[in-house]
């Protein structure tokens, strides 16, 4: 929230400005988590990129509308681990989704906007039903998270 | 583009790879539901918050109804976080559990024939897509709340797919 604790515009575009950052990480690692996976198995990794890729673009055009500037991509990210394996790219596809979700929840937190809040629900329900699936295919158990983006 | 040439961290955190790298540190002190110092709830805002916890326990009762049906569905942890969910969100509504006019959920109806994954199925689309619009007329911690419920319960779907 503000520092008064006031929602209003500023802290929507500002929440709005750090899912667009993390837009720009997701759609990074993505090229990771595709390339560690076998040729068969990329298509759920393509379909998250696009997916990812469209809604970063949504975004900046939101924030556009609204003189805001939006956030440029890093010059590079550093992974958190090394990538070298199918599992260890699921792993990574999980971090990543749940970086993003975390991000999404933090915009419910600060907007005021009913259509910012519906496209944030939307978009944090599609990347938990991602992270189910690569949660499943890194073995991780349980599959489902209660509270996705909650602390 | 590659990766900048950084120390590796010491492992794979959750939300670390974006907070390191995206510069959302905020992400990990950020909003916790239920938590104080936010603006003040109206009281229609509250009432439709309790309104959800309705919505919940039908979700915590459907699995209930399922697991008795068919045992054979394993369905003990989507359960728990079910549960898991209704106290936040009793947590949040502190009139939903204070307020005789508050009501438990009717029990859904035993699923009949063979599919009862199918029918559970149904039951969560039915109560995320609930949490998810009325997310949108909430404000602060209590959107949040209801958007990551409501999206909980999406994974839940995912998971009996």
């Amino acid at each position: 929230m503000a520092d008064d604790g006031v929602l209003d515009e500023g802290t929507e575009t500002a929440a709005l400005r750090e899912v667009v950052a993390a837009e720009h990480a997701v759609v990074w690692g993505y090229g990771t988590v595709g390339a560690a996976l076998p040729e068969d198995a990329r298509d759920p990794a393509v379909a998250a990129d696009v997916a990812h890729r469209d809604v970063r673009d949504r975004l900046v055009a939101l924030l556009e509308s609204r003189g805001a500037e939006p956030v440029p991509r890093e010059a590079g990210y550093t992974l958190p681990f090394p990538v070298l394996s199918a599992v260890d790219a699921a792993t990574l596809a999980v971090v990543l989704e749940e970086g993003v979700s975390a991000a999404w929840v933090r915009l419910l937190d600060q907007s005021v906007e009913p259509a910012v809040r519906e496209l944030a629900a939307a978009e944090l329900g599609a990347a938990e039903v991602r992270t189910v699936g690569w949660r499943t295919t890194a073995g991780r158990i349980p599959v489902t998270d209660a509270l996705p983006g909650l602390p | 583009m590659a990766p900048t040439p950084a120390p590796a961290p010491t492992g794979p955190s959750r939300r670390a790879f974006l907070a390191a790298s995206a510069g959302l540190a905020l992400l990990a002190a950020g909003c916790t539901a239920g938590s104080s110092g936010g603006p003040a709830v109206s009281t229609e805002e509250a009432e439709r918050l309790a309104g959800q916890v309705t919505v919940q326990e039908a979700v915590v009762a459907a699995y209930a109804a399922a697991t008795t049906a068919d045992p054979a569905l394993a369905l003990s942890d989507l359960s728990a976080q079910a549960a898991e969910q209704l106290d936040r969100l009793r947590a949040a509504a502190p009139s939903a559990t204070s307020s005789p006019a508050a009501s438990p959920a009717a029990p859904p109806a035993a699923p009949v024939g063979a599919d009862v994954r199918t029918w559970l199925r149904g039951q969560l689309a039915t109560a995320a897509g609930s949490h998810a619009q009325a997310c949108t007329q909430q404000s602060g911690a209590r959107a949040a709340l209801l958007g990551s419920i409501a999206a909980g319960l999406r994974g839940h779907e995912a998971a009996l797919a």
